[in-house]
């Protein structure tokens, strides 16, 4: 399969998933890597103390609630 | 059945992807635990390619609940807040439940936590689509977590008529692809009449606007 765009290397992977499960593994990694760094910021960001309060407001300020 | 190094196999009705679970399956599993207790769901969107080996990053899993009277959804909240999960919107039933009543999407997360989160969407019959994918569920799982998403041909041909951005024809694609042995082109002549209607709607709709 030529690669020249970027749905080939989705169609390349999943068609390599399909019969290898082993690539699960990558996956797993790079979906956590994601979780854990932003986690990290969010929590740096707005502290545990007064989490909810400095969410809602970023959240109010980007649209996301009213 | 497939050999044990493929990708998933198929027990009678149930997809079983064969691959161990991330953190994100846990904490849709968690919620969906809770969930479960008190209404039916239907999880669809990017979960269903992420969960399905897609690999991309997702802030948000989108749940789709029948809509429930105030007293049913006050059982859910607050068991939900009893499982440490907070509400974007806010932290009372009467702040929230106006949201659920007119059909408004709302949030959840873990306590301390923006993301990722839960996109609860509730549904009636009203919402065609929505809804007859709700009542066509098919079953997946992966270890001892076992949910419900579409069937695989009504969410790619919804990613690719309705929603039709970059990351929803990459899902699609992948859904495909992954899926090719078990895909029906009847069902996806079935479903494409259904999602066709939707979208004529959808486009009626923004011209009244």
């Amino acid at each position: 399969m030529k690669i020249k765009k970027d749905l080939d290397y989705v169609e390349l992977y999943a068609e390599k998933l399909k019969n290898n499960n082993n690539l699960f593994k990558q996956q797993k990694g790079i979906i956590e890597s994601q979780l854990k760094s932003s986690s990290s910021l969010f929590k740096k960001t707005f502290k545990t103390k007064n989490f909810k309060v400095n969410a809602r407001k970023y959240l109010r300020g980007i649209g996301l609630i009213q | 059945m497939r050999k044990n190094q493929s990708g998933y196999i198929i027990e009678g009705e149930i997809i079983i992807i064969n691959r161990s679970l991330t953190k994100l399956d846990l904490f849709v599993k968690k919620f969906t635990d809770v969930l479960k207790k008190h209404s039916d769901y239907l999880i669809v969107s990017g979960f269903v390619s992420i969960s399905t080996g897609r690999t991309r990053g997702t802030e948000d899993i989108d749940i789709l609940v029948p809509i429930m009277d105030k007293d049913k959804f006050k059982n859910l909240f607050n068991d939900l807040q009893e499982n440490n999960f907070w509400c974007y919107q806010g932290d009372t039933i009467d702040e929230v439940y106006s949201y659920i009543d007119s059909l408004t999407n709302i949030r959840f997360a873990q306590i301390n936590e923006m993301f990722p989160n839960i996109e609860f969407i509730p549904i009636n019959e009203a919402r065609k689509a929505k809804y007859f994918e709700f009542t066509h569920p098919q079953k997946i799982k992966i270890k001892n977590f076992e949910f419900k998403i579409p069937p695989i041909e009504f969410e790619v041909l919804y990613k690719e008529l309705i929603l039709g951005d970059k990351k929803d024809l990459a899902d699609a694609k992948h859904l495909r692809t992954f899926f090719s042995d078990i895909l029906k082109e009847k069902k996806f002549k079935e479903y494409e009449t259904i999602i066709r209607s939707e979208l004529n709607e959808n486009k009626k709709g923004s011209r009244l606007c």
